[in-house]
């Protein structure tokens, strides 16, 4: 180039012109934490029983309602690299437990946040790392002791029950003892005998209408679709109702290749819709003699099939997820075959009622089945947000179920276990000889902050509440916690676990260890180099790599 | 008062529907929103009272919004809401009235008393007794389920509201025809029908069919075929000792012609839901295939007439041996007022529906609503708690729906409502606004009854709307993405970019 720009000595010289390079304290450490701390505490006000919503409203314009922070965190699309990195770990933590992204994110935040004072004292980051490591190791050897106690029978409702409120609860306060008593039902209904408990058994189906107390579970597929033909209901009058599954559409096929039908004599095209309509009906017909009550179709049911369908009283219905498709085949035991062909006996599935019920203004399908393999929560209330949250609240219960089935010892909930663990943290501080004293310390008032924040969020003053909680524990007495009663709205220092309120072991262990680790890799980064964006297509909006 | 709103096509709506306003209003507000959300789900239980829903949910928020200024938390109103609607509810079931349903003609007087009450808020209110007759007997025609899809409502502009007929049968419009349609007999009694899903018309076989032929014999044999096709057909429907052939796919002038020689009458592009009511009707399958036509798969009707209603001509099936279905032939003036009062009638027909379904009522005009308030006064003197205001401001809330009652007719409110206190203090417990006397009466007696499963609903959403608003501490709003959805903000005009004046 003819005119060349100078450019300033040192790090630019060597890097592409809209590079941003951030090194140092100041610059990165600092920029890092107070960013992460920004983003847990705006979703710290979710916490707990009585933690607040808040209204996201994502790139495409939709609404969400909700206090369940991994949402929360997914519709905000974070840009910040460090933010980002807290909410990969309460994803994990998703992945993970099923629940406790909140407790996984706030806490992560709090660790950052008594970092930076250490920091500020003059701790170099690593010995900072190092400490947190160490004082996780040792939290979760405490967590051990914590145990208050196991569930022996996962198929035992009223052991089960109280776990599966308090997830909920978290989510859905006040409408926690419904959408428990459901969950637990539904979960325990398709447990399989000594085989792994699969979360997609439990399905939700949405009707916008009624009221929450109209939510019902439902013993096999529900969906949201009338059925094609005539026929509206199957109910045997004993026995089961077979039901053939058809992963292609129920019509004659297409062929792939371009192709035209070729005829040489009148005859030939006299016969040929006769042919064809003789060709469906023996179709059909086989179907029938097989003994099918029920076609479902994965793609389009075809007029000429239909009217043969509705001729030999068999009831059609389309299913366009082909992962709805391939859950009813499991929840009929049937096989979905991808051509139009009768179904051998083996191949045939079957329920014990398929019938169709109006729920509000929607038309819906029901497979009913006595012993089932899935089950459906119907859901019902009167906004669509309200909906969607529900729903959000079924699926992290069902998730705490399934932790439940490969860890099933529990602790106390409601801070009790952070206060107990803060407590025992900061005296085994003081036995440290290192620099890793003041980290470990820190770990304790971080664990401390989650419990004020909770009394905080129930209405209490957190220094307070929490000044009351450690003084019960120096009195001896175990499992002191906030517990909000759901009566009368109040909250109030008590024994917890006596109030049946206790969290997943599980579920406490992946947070804490998340939380830590994701805390440590921010504290490690002590440069952040951003290169120039690529040309190209303009990046859409911040995030912009979600791909719904 | 209705409201008269355009929409961004230009297409005016006249309206006191609440639903139907909420939703041509395009609201964007996150909070407000919720309570299009509540007003569609009235709808979608119910099918009245979405007026009352949202106007509920807003004076819960308005009652409340002084607690909220004085620093109680969010949390503390959100439960005492809970609980006060628990109450309500309670309550509301206490005092419903069931109705004994095995006495036909009580059942039919309940019905039609809450029609009334449902159409009384509506434009047509001054011919409410002709149509609650009117909408009692269509949903009276319907089997168990009572599906809605199977009262059909169709609009014929001119005459008076008065010529408005329910016919107990399937009513369509005269269908695109070709000649010879009138020379086709437009009266019969007791004709077998076949409802089709053919085209009788010529018509290439299959679309990528193609016919290669040698010589000119062979050429005009396949000419004659394609005649010969549609000719048995016809003659296969004949034969079957078929009088109606109705089709959802076009019937063409070949097929028309040689049915009005052989004393049949025929209509094609009939609407598929219209095909479908006459198939509920009159019986028989919808046929795809001419093959294997019996009397089994035919329908029938005892008289089948074509008449001018207005300026239209309609396709009359009377006297169907199955009338699971009904048809209402809609007369008014102006259009904008006859789809006001075709959404009237869907909300009676709804009630009607919910009232056949469950049987116990309470009384309207606000009386339910006074008794509501005064249980939830008297009980909110029995809590010790921060939730004795808060209950008791919701009993205030409840006040609404009687005092708006009273601010659209024109009455003192204050004054009537007074008046209300008073009476549901002594125990009169349905004591009401008397919209013709302004003044109060016992609403029961006066017969101003809604179905309990109307309120319930309308109190269950109401509140439930307003918990969710309450539970917000923050709303966050991306920026919205322009590449996916690149209309959303300008409408999509008339014409496809042609630039169609609009």
């Amino acid at each position: 180039m003819a005119l060349h720009v100078p450019r300033a000595p040192g790090f630019y010289s060597m890097m592409k012109e809209g590079a941003r390079h951030y090194a140092g304290m100041d610059e990165a450490v600092f920029r890092n934490i107070e960013a992460c701390c920004q983003m847990s505490g705006m979703t710290s006000t979710c916490y707990g029983p009585v933690g607040m919503n808040k209204i996201v409203i994502n790139h495409i314009g939709k609404h969400f309602i909700t206090k369940d922070a991994a949402t929360v965190l997914q519709e905000l699309e974070v840009a910040h690299p460090a933010a980002k990195m807290l909410v990969l770990s309460s994803k994990q933590q998703e992945q993970e437990a099923g629940d406790g992204t909140n407790l996984c994110l706030m806490l992560a935040g709090f660790l950052l946040k008594e970092a930076e004072s250490v920091l500020r004292m003059g701790l170099s980051p690593t010995e900072v790392v190092s400490g947190y490591e160490k004082a996780l190791e040792m939290a979760q050897k405490m967590l051990e002791d914590q145990v208050v106690g196991q569930v022996s029978d996962v198929r035992d409702i009223a052991q089960v029950e109280p776990l599966i409120r308090c997830a909920v609860m978290s989510k859905q306060f006040g409408l926690h003892e419904r959408l428990a008593r459901l969950i637990s039902e539904a979960c325990i209904s398709v447990l399989p005998q000594g085989g792994h408990f699969d979360v997609d058994r439990v399905r939700v189906c949405k009707v916008l209408g009624g009221s929450v107390d109209g939510s019902r579970l439902i013993g096999g597929m529900v969906f949201r679709r009338a059925a094609e033909g005539d026929v509206t209901q199957v109910i045997p009058e004993s026995g089961r109702v077979k039901v053939a599954v058809f992963a292609c559409p129920v019509d004659f096929l297409q062929t792939e290749t371009k192709g035209t039908v070729l005829m040489e004599t009148a005859a030939e095209l006299a016969n040929f819709s006769a042919e064809e309509e003789r060709i469906m009906e023996a179709q059909v017909r086989s179907l029938a003699e097989a003994g099918a009550r029920v076609v479902v179709s994965g793609g389009k049911v075809g007029e000429l099939a239909l009217h043969y369908l509705n001729h030999y009283n068999i009831l059609a219905l389309r299913v366009s997820s082909k992962f709805d498709l391939r859950r009813l085949a499991t929840a009929t035991g049937a096989i979905a075959l991808p051509r139009l062909t009768t179904p051998t006996a083996e191949e045939m599935g079957s329920c014990s009622r398929v019938v169709t019920q109006e729920v509000g203004d929607t038309n819906v399908v029901v497979f009913e089945e006595d012993n089932c393999k899935i089950s459906t929560v119907l859901l019902r209330a009167s906004t669509e947000n309200l909906l969607d949250d529900l729903e959000r609240a079924v699926d992290d219960g069902v998730n705490a179920y399934k932790a439940l089935t490969r860890n099933p010892r529990f602790v106390s909930g409601g801070g009790a276990t952070e206060a107990a663990l803060a407590v025992k943290l900061a005296a085994a501080a003081e036995a440290e000889p290192g620099l890793e004293q003041y980290a470990i310390s820190r770990f304790a008032n971080a664990l401390d902050a989650v419990v004020k924040t909770l009394a905080t969020n129930c209405c209490l003053n957190g220094a307070e509440t929490l000044s009351k909680i450690h003084a019960e524990l120096a009195a001896g007495r175990k499992h002191i916690g906030i517990f909000c009663d759901p009566d009368s709205g109040e909250s109030a220092v008590a024994n917890v676990s006596e109030r049946g309120l206790s969290d997943l072991l599980l579920v406490k262990q992946w947070a804490l260890r998340l939380a830590c680790r994701s805390a440590c890799t921010v504290l490690s980064v002590d440069e952040i180099i951003m290169s120039r964006p690529a040309g190209g297509p303009k990046p859409r909006g911040p995030g912009g790599d979600d791909d719904d | 008062m209705d409201k008269l709103i355009i929409d961004d096509r230009k297409k005016a709506t006249i309206s006191n529907d609440g639903a139907t306003i909420l939703k041509l209003l395009n609201v964007v507000h996150p909070a407000a929103r919720i309570l299009v959300d509540i007003a569609k789900s009235q709808d979608a239980q119910v099918g009245d009272g979405t007026t009352s829903v949202v106007i509920l949910a807003c004076e819960f928020l308005r009652q409340m919004k002084p607690f909220l200024e004085e620093g109680v938390h969010p949390r503390v109103v959100i439960h005492a809401l809970r609980r006060g609607t628990q109450l309500a509810l309670d309550r509301l079931d206490e005092i419903a009235v069931k109705i004994a349903k095995d006495d036909p003609a009580q059942v039919r007087s309940l019905l039609e008393k809450c029609a009334t009450t449902a159409l009384n808020s509506k434009l047509v209110a001054h011919q409410k007794e002709f149509f609650s007759k009117l909408v009692v007997d269509a949903v009276m025609l319907l089997d168990e389920l009572l599906p809605l899809d199977m009262i059909g409502i169709k609009k014929v502009a001119g005459g008076a509201l008065e010529d408005t007929r329910l016919v107990s049968g399937v009513a369509f419009k005269k269908t695109f025809s070709y000649a010879g349609f009138e020379m086709q007999p437009k009266k019969y009694a007791n004709p077998k029908i076949a409802l089709l899903n053919i085209e009788l018309e010529l018509r290439a076989e299959r679309e990528n069919a193609e016919v290669r032929v040698k010589s000119v014999e062979e050429y005009q044999k396949v000419v004659d075929t394609e005649w010969n096709i549609l000719y048995d057909k016809l003659v296969t429907l004949h034969k079957a000792g078929v009088k109606i052939v109705l089709s959802k796919l076009p019937i063409g002038d070949v097929a028309t012609q040689w049915c009005a020689d052989r004393d049949m009458f025929c209509a094609g592009r009939v609407p598929e839901e219209d095909l479908r009511r006459t198939q509920k009707a009159c019986g028989g399958r919808i046929h795809t295939t001419v093959v294997g036509l019996t009397d089994a798969t035919l329908g029938t009707c005892e008289l089948f007439e074509e008449v001018q209603i207005g300026a239209d001509r309609y396709n009359l099936f009377t006297g169907c041996p199955r009338a699971r279905t009904c048809t209402i032939v809609l007369r008014g003036g102006a259009e904008q007022f006859m789809e006001e009062t075709e959404r009237s009638l869907h909300d009676a027909i709804m009630i009607v529906r919910r009232a056949r379904k469950n049987d116990s009522v309470v009384a309207g005009g606000g009386a339910i609503d006074m008794e509501l308030s005064y249980h939830l006064r008297q009980h909110s003197r029995n809590v010790t708690s921060k939730q004795q205001l808060l209950i008791g401001a919701m009993a205030k809330a409840f006040e609404l729906i009687p005092r708006q009652l009273c601010d659209n007719a024109g009455f003192d409110a204050t004054f009537v409502l007074n008046k209300l206190r008073n009476r549901h203090a002594n125990g009169d417990l349905w004591a009401g606004v008397d919209i013709q006397r302004e003044d109060v009466a016992d609403n029961f007696t006066a017969c101003v009854w809604e179905p309990a499963l109307v309120k319930a609903n309308a109190i269950v959403a109401a509140s439930e709307a307003a918990c969710s608003m309450l539970s917000v501490d923050e709303t966050v709003k991306n920026p919205a993405s322009s590449s996916t959805l690149p209309n959303e903000n300008k409408p999509v005009k008339p014409g496809r970019g042609m630039g169609r004046p609009c």
